[in-house]
């Protein structure tokens, strides 16, 4: 696992803090009962915090997945 | 250069902090946040940071509905709340003073928009006042600019613009004027969060919640503060040379130091005039100076300095460590280390103090350096302000030199301690009210250490629980003797029931220690209550020897956790008593 999968598994994990590692790479929406428009608005200042990343609040309804999130985080960010 | 600045907390910070356990028995903290806006981030923040200063509790933030901060605060469940949290924002005033509402923003309009927020603030001051009847309020006025809705340029001020912030104003003067309300200090908010950097426009429109990250963490970091207050240092000890005034005593004379603009050494000017308003305040000040007593002396004399020698109590010149300057100032003054700071231009003078008392926070008197001064001065008023100055803070350094009589006195050396007291023209004040807004006895039961029952500590709210239990009762002792008066010393909690009285705190200043107030109090209880046995709930704390002295002079060692003293113990060992009573207010107890 890189620093960045690393750094955005801890962002889940802050905002899930029940689930294993594992369970965060699998987590989705349709998955997670917990994920709903709060941890999701959490998650995406997490993100914005830790990475720069402005998330348009626009993208949330495709942010629907980890690797959704990571893609969309691995593509606007610049510099870690 | 030292910063004293405050570090925002992170959100993932702030997750971790909320989500570790509670302790065990941890007693809960019911924080209502009132905003009118989705609270999400800013209640996070919230809840961290309390977490953070009331690390023993479980604090809990419950909150209301969006968009009725006025309803939010009239439907507080007082009862189940241990303070009230109050945020608002332009919008809630009137919710065209908002991005989120499209009511208007035409010239028309303004007058309006400015009529009906006056309204608001009348009716949210109103509620929040109701509140801080039962409750401590901590309230913030409008943090977010304006929206762009008058017509000047945004560089200037704008007439409807200027009356609505007068209106916020006048309504904060109004607030802050309550004795149990505290406004967070939009000054200080700015430095930590700069204006531009507040609003999120895109997180208001889409999620309701109008705040940057960085915003919610400063203003929560900020509230969390005025909730868990730190106690105030209670006293400051200065050097002289290149500290109090500019130049060295024993080589450029009496006439050669300064504090003056045209000598270029206005800093200690401030420092001067700084030194002097904490005094006023009931600060303890004294000197440490390795110097020439006489010369001192004759320095204390120029009639040009901005605090006299009246209000530094005591002056200790030598030429022997300043740590011994210190040790005796501590004793005079009879408070612990970690309420007290020194400063000194000399590091190495701070570093021989630091070693000989670490819980001293010894600053730097930065000559020459203007920012660090600027930084200095912001440090002491922070670890020295308090949120009102009572009576008794005007009267601290006197009793202290009457205290330091006293000591001369008890001590064998004077007249013995009997003979003193009699002589002393003591009178006590007895005052049995149940005052919610005694600040001086809720000061002290707080912040007592040494002669303390048991060490418990109150919330604001558990105060005025206690105090509207109508089976509790408060008594409050005054004193004063032709040394000058102390003010309110003592205070008792408790309940009399059937010929007993159950004290649950007893606290007293140690600045009425050795003047038998302490039997004085409960002779009267006794006495006044035709009482035969009253209960304490003590229990020894590390700090609180003078307490179980006490008793263990008028019951036998080892003292019980629920001790019992009978009328006719009491009056077996009561030394002799000398003072005059004075009752101040009926008994309501």
């Amino acid at each position: 696992m890189d620093n960045f999968e690393e750094r955005l598994v801890h962002c889940f994990s802050s905002v899930f803090p029940g689930l294993s590692e594992g369970q965060i790479r699998d987590a989705s929406v349709d998955s997670l009962p917990e994920w709903n428009s709060l941890a999701a608005v959490t998650l995406v200042a997490l993100i914005q915090e830790e990475f720069g990343v402005q998330v348009s609040l626009a993208d949330l309804p495709n942010l629907v997945s980890f690797s959704a999130v990571q893609n969309y985080v691995r593509h606007n960010h610049v510099a870690s | 250069m030292q910063q004293f600045g405050t570090d925002a907390m992170k959100l993932i910070e702030a997750l971790a902090v909320i989500q570790r356990p509670f302790p065990e028995h941890a007693a809960p903290f019911r924080a209502f946040l009132a905003c009118g806006f989705t609270p999400l981030h800013l209640q996070t923040f919230l809840t961290a940071a309390l977490r953070e200063r009331l690390a023993m509790m479980r604090v809990e933030i419950s909150t209301g509905l969006f968009g009725d901060l006025p309803g939010n605060i009239e439907r507080l469940p007082i009862a189940e709340c241990d303070a009230l949290v109050a945020v608002m924002e332009w919008q809630d005033l009137d919710p065209r003073l908002g991005i989120r509402n499209l009511g208007g923003w035409r010239v028309a309009d303004l007058p309006d928009i400015i009529h009906s927020a006056e309204r608001m603030l009348a009716r949210v001051e109103k509620a929040i006042c109701h509140v801080a009847n039962s409750l401590p309020v901590y309230v913030s006025l409008p943090t977010l600019p304006l929206p762009p809705l008058f017509t000047t340029p945004g560089r200037q001020a704008s007439l409807h613009e200027l009356r609505l912030r007068q209106a916020v104003g006048a309504s904060a003067v109004s607030l802050a004027a309550h004795p149990r309300i505290r406004a967070l200090n939009a000054q200080r908010l700015d430095e930590i969060s700069p204006a531009c950097s507040r609003l999120d426009v895109q997180s208001e429109l889409l999620s309701g919640f109008p705040y940057q990250l960085n915003h919610a963490s400063a203003m929560a970091e900020l509230f969390a503060a005025l909730v868990r207050d730190a106690t105030p240092k209670k006293g400051l000890i200065t050097d002289l040379d290149d500290t109090l005034w500019a130049g060295i005593l024993g080589e450029d004379g009496v006439d050669g130091i300064s504090w003056h603009l045209d000598r270029q050494s206005h800093l200690h000017g401030l420092y001067q005039q700084f030194l002097a308003s904490l005094a006023s305040a009931g600060v303890l000040t004294a000197v440490a100076s390795k110097n020439d007593p006489a010369l001192v002396e004759q320095a204390f004399e120029r009639e040009d300095l901005l605090i006299g020698k009246q209000s530094l109590y005591p002056i200790d010149a030598h030429w022997g460590p300043k740590s011994e300057s210190v040790r005796r100032v501590l004793k005079t003054w009879n408070v612990a280390p970690d309420a007290v700071v020194f400063v000194d231009d000399s590091p190495m003078e701070l570093a021989e103090v630091q070693a000989a008392f670490p819980e001293i926070e010894c600053l730097v008197f930065p000559k020459n350096d203007y920012p660090s001064f600027w930084q200095l001065l912001r440090r002491l008023r922070d670890v020295f302000g308090k949120s009102a100055i009572s009576e008794e803070d005007s009267l601290r350094l006197d009793s202290i030199r009457a205290a330091h009589t006293l000591r001369y006195a008890s001590n064998g050396e004077g007249p013995s301690l009997d003979s003193f007291l009699r002589d002393a023209q003591a009178a006590v004040a007895v005052n049995f009210g149940k005052d919610k807004n005694d600040r001086r006895a809720f000061e002290l039961i707080n912040k007592t250490n040494q002669f303390n029952l048991n060490g418990k500590r109150l919330t604001e709210a558990a105060w005025a629980a206690y105090l509207d239990d109508p089976g509790s009762f408060l008594m409050t002792v005054n004193y004063e003797d032709k040394y000058g008066a102390l003010g309110k010393i003592a205070v008792l909690l408790g309940r009399i029931d059937d010929g007993a009285a159950a004290i649950d705190y007893w606290v007293m200043s140690c600045r009425a220690f050795s003047r038998r107030i302490e039997h004085h109090s409960l002779r009267w209880l006794f006495d006044n209550f035709h009482l035969q046995e009253i209960r304490f709930e003590y229990r020894p704390t590390g700090r609180n020897k003078p307490v179980q002295d006490f008793f263990a002079n008028i019951v036998s060692a080892p003292l019980p956790a629920n001790l019992r003293i009978t009328r006719m113990e009491f009056f077996e060992k009561c030394p002799p008593l000398f003072h005059n009573t004075k009752v101040k207010a009926a008994v309501n107890g």
